[in-house]
């Protein structure tokens, strides 16, 4: 049979030229000129302000062939796609001959991470008004050539055409004039009603691919002569090498080489299998001092309520209210949970004359390149990184981690190509877990039903620990190093962004409000950013407290939310899922137990309160014999502004919340004295079939409006709906997430 | 030194018959199809047919399999100019995030079609539920399948 090998250069030209063919020709390097707004114009978009030359987002070539740089990464969230209707409508030009290339340290631009649902919303914001400069930049050349007005040139998949007849390429066009030049921000883009493919649901371009198999991810790429690597772990986060027989691992088949630096432990090997059963037999036979137990035995919630941590007011509202007729508290708890890739992280790597070049599915090319300068001891421009898909990642998982990890093992073989792919139980022990949470609250309601307080605390571990923090170096095998690079002290990010607090400032329009967090920087099980940040478990504590105070003062949820909102986008979003779910509305009570109870729940947030506005009604059952919650149907509907792509939305929509459900009823994280254990999907099962609810979702779409990030728009609602539709069916509040069966026959039996 | 059938055709490989087949398939033949998921037989990512069954290839060593052994892999099911009825359909249906999964989902979906022509939606999800998808594109896969058995949308 015919085995093909791909066409990748990972020889020392690849510091030169690109690895697309569309790309030869192109020198790299780019220079990047000062930023500056202009005085009284338009704001610059952040992402312009960062790469402000327009060839470092678009270039056209003699030929006419259109080239878009993006800085955004294909995470399965269709962004590539999302960003080539952009482009090609801004442009006018046939998106299928865009060549799009996207998130390599040597030709696109830097964007930090794509991540916090921000890509549409930034991403495709600067390059479209790269794309519609440059569009109006070629117009410009073709008017001035025929004497006519701008508005007179019309432009058909990249050839402009003037009103006696002319006709005039991009190509053309581009030679008579420089793209090497600011982008000019006060360049017009396309109306709504002039786009074409912006709105519309234009069918995902790397699906095909995916579906016939072909090269698409990372751990699809094998360069002639690569070899495998596999990184021997320690038997906990604290445990450092004492010993370790090298000589006996290397006598192993197919081990190419062994490599230690301190307490990271590694073997490459001629195939994977190898240098797998190799890295096994290492670290089990190597001897370890194991460090002191996690939270230094104590319960984690008990932990998190006890240990040192940083207080700070971080939202406050005053205002004269009437007296409340119910008051409340509550406390409720989130377990550790994890990303749980269905690929484990991957990343390749090759030296070359004191150069490194890493293919690596990181969400942050630059960041990553920063980082791994900094345990390599090397110089950043030393380094190429270049994206390539690896599974979804829904946040920081090891994508970062695995690609120093190929770094450190490439080394011991000069010249050749070293593929690291981590064991599913490894990514699960050694990933960046979402932090566990405490959120306690307090509240009251006024006798005519409006809130008069409002007050969200939370305890939490970071939640964005991600590389490109600060001074130290948030890769983790640096920190085992000889020479160790010690992890970057982790800052919690500020409001509206957030990140404990994300999402704790209430839509409820409370005359008190007040928003406090209690953060514990130092993580002894490591941390970082899940999907959602605290996004997510602050909106379901936010949302299972409304409901607490509804039931308290008799409301119907709906209609009690209904009564406190201000933002009319809100309320709206809210109806639409009310009246899709076809909502019978009642007050929450005890109810006496039956074999199964079936109960509705709401959930709403404006997502970091400036993104999508996201609503969901849950229909659950609840078997009160077993305690087990089956979520039966969810409904929701979501307002994101201009939807660059409707069923891109939905997709996302309809992931999150089948997402949000397992969160919300099964995963926990479990660990040792010195580890996590829970690390297969026998011991920390996901969302299935059977289990994955019946989904409707329904996009509100306003054109006129600007985009927003839609990607996490759907956890939080979801959660606290499926939370909600608990309470609603027994009249009991389970507390901790996730809600087991042993937590819901507890709360039965109080 | 043993012989494979794969996707019709005859290829010799050179390694340790206890091998999981999947790294055959992958790295000796470059495959991209079947993908190496949780290495447990609990995802379905890594699903290929051997003689018509869906088989997870990474609990398949090389000595398991019956000598003359058909192996398909997504490769093999269909191609872009003569794709598969559930390729098609999950172009249609769209029915995927990131795609890692998409692999078993095909193929395990194809051996479910081939059994079963016109599976309920509750036989498609039992059959279905030990292949894993994080993105959470169950409904969608569903919405394939149906589509492909000529049933739903």
């Amino acid at each position: 049979m015919t085995t093909t090998r791909p066409d990748i250069d990972v020889s020392r030209r690849a510091f030169a030229i690109g690895a697309a063919s569309a790309l030869a020709g192109l020198t790299i390097g780019f220079r990047w000129a000062s930023a500056q707004a202009p005085q009284g114009g338009p704001p610059v978009p952040p992402m312009i302000r960062n790469n402000p030359q327009l060839d470092a987002w678009v270039r056209i070539a003699p030929d006419g062939s259109v080239t878009v740089m993006t800085g955004r990464v294909e995470l399965g969230q269709g962004i590539l796609t999302a960003m080539r209707q952009v482009a090609a409508d801004e442009l006018d030009v046939a998106p299928a001959r865009i060549a799009l290339i996207s998130g390599d340290t040597a030709l696109t631009p830097n964007e930090g991470v794509t991540a916090g649902s921000l890509a549409v919303k930034l991403g495709s914001t600067a390059l479209g008004l790269a794309c519609a400069d440059a569009r109006a930049t070629l117009v410009g050349v073709a008017a001035k050539a025929w004497s006519v007005e701008p508005q007179a040139v019309k432009v058909e998949d990249g050839i402009m055409l003037g009103p006696a007849g002319q006709r005039m390429s991009y190509g053309e066009a581009a030679a008579k004039v420089s793209l090497s030049r600011p982008v000019d921000v006060t360049a017009k883009r396309k109306s709504p009603a002039e786009q074409r493919l912006i709105g519309t649901s234009y069918p995902r371009t790397d699906i095909p691919a995916k579906v016939f198999g072909e090269q698409v991810f990372i751990h699809d790429l094998r360069p002639a002569d690569m070899l495998f690597g596999a990184v021997a772990r320690p038997p906990a986060y604290a445990a450092r090498l004492v010993s370790a027989d090298l000589a006996a691992i290397k006598a192993m088949p197919g081990v190419v080489e062994v490599v230690r630096d301190g307490s990271f432990l590694g073997v490459v090997a001629r195939r994977e299998e190898q240098a797998q059963a190799a890295a096994d037999k290492l670290a089990r036979s190597a001897t370890w001092d194991n460090g002191a137990p996690l939270f230094g035995g104590k319960g984690i919630f008990d932990y998190l309520l006890t240990a040192d941590s940083e207080t700070k007011l971080l939202h406050a509202v005053k205002a004269d209210a009437p007296a409340a007729a119910v008051s409340h508290t509550a406390e409720y708890r989130r377990h550790f949970q994890a990303h749980a890739s269905i690929g484990a992280s991957c990343a390749l790597a090759q030296w070359q004359d004191g150069k490194l070049a890493v293919w690596s599915h990181t969400q942050g090319p630059f960041p990553l390149r920063g980082d791994l300068a900094k345990a390599l001891k090397t110089a950043p421009d030393a380094i190429r990184v270049i994206h390539a898909q690896g599974a979804g990642c829904y946040g920081h998982n090891g994508a970062d981690d695995v690609a120093l990890d190929a770094a450190l093992l490439a080394r011991a073989v000069p010249g050749k190509p070293v593929r690291v792919h981590w064991a599913h139980q490894e990514e699960m022990a050694w990933e960046p877990w979402g932090s566990a949470m405490v959120t306690r609250l307090a509240g009251g309601v006024a006798a005519d039903g409006t809130l008069t307080q409002w007050a969200h605390d939370m305890w939490s571990f970071p939640h964005s620990t991600r590389p490109g923090s600060g001074q130290g170096c948030n890769l983790r095998s640096a920190w085992y190093l000889a020479d160790p690079v010690p992890a970057a002290k982790a800052v919690d990010g500020p409001l509206p962004n957030g990140a404990a607090a994300r999402n704790a400032v209430p839509i409820y329009a409370a005359a008190n409000q007040t928003v406090t967090s209690h953060y514990l920087a130092d993580m002894p099980i490591r941390t970082s950013a899940l999907r959602t940040l605290g996004g997510y478990f602050n909106v379901v504590s936010a949302e299972m407290f409304l409901d607490e105070l509804a039931a308290m003062s008799g409301r119907d949820p709906v209609a009690f939310r209904l009564a406190n909102l201000k933002d009319p986008r809100l309320a709206a979003v809210l109806r639409k899922a009310v009246e899709m779910s076809g909502w019978t509305p009642g007050v929450v009570a005890r109810r006496p137990l039956a074999p199964d109870m079936v109960g509705t729940g709401v959930g709403l947030s404006r997502y970091k309160n400036q993104d999508a506005y996201v609503a969901v009604v849950a229909e659950v059952s609840v078997d009160t014999n077993s305690g087990n919650i089956r979520p039966l149907r969810l409904w929701s509907a979501t307002d994101a502004g201009r939807a660059v792509n409707p069923d891109g939305v939905l997709n996302q929509i309809d992931g999150g919340m089948a997402q949000a459900a397992s969160w919300t009823l099964q995963e926990a994280g479990r660990w040792d004295r010195g580890i996590m254990t829970a690390v297969d999907y026998g011991a920390y099962p996901i969302q299935d079939f059977v289990t994955t609810p019946a989904l409707a979702s329904t996009v509100i779409d306003r054109p006129d409006q600007p985009s927003l990030g839609a990607g996490e728009g759907s956890q939080g609602p979801a959660g606290a709906a499926i939370a909600n539709a608990v309470f609603a069916a027994t009249g009991r509040r389970i507390a901790e997430v996730p809600l087991t069966p042993e937590r819901v026959l507890a709360a039965l039996r109080a | 030194m043993g012989m494979l059938s794969v996707n019709g055709r005859s290829v010799s490989v050179d390694v340790d018959p206890d091998t999981a087949l999947i790294y055959v398939l992958r790295n000796d033949l470059a495959l991209n199809g079947p993908k190496l998921g949780c290495g447990n037989g609990l995802c379905g990512a890594c699903t290929v047919h051997v003689d018509g069954r869906a088989v997870r290839s990474c609990q398949t060593p090389l000595k398991a399999l019956a000598a003359g052994a058909k192996i398909v892999t997504l490769e093999g099911l269909g191609s872009k100019d003569k794709p598969h009825p559930l390729q098609a359909a999950f172009i249609a249906e769209q029915a995927l995030q990131c795609g890692y999964c998409t692999n078993g989902m095909i193929m395990e979906g194809a051996a479910l079609l081939a059994d079963k022509p016109n599976p309920t939606e509750a036989q498609i999800r039992q059959h279905m539920n030990t292949n894993l998808c994080r993105c959470g594109c169950q409904q969608r896969v569903v919405r394939a399948i149906q589509r492909a058995a000529g049933k739903g949308v």
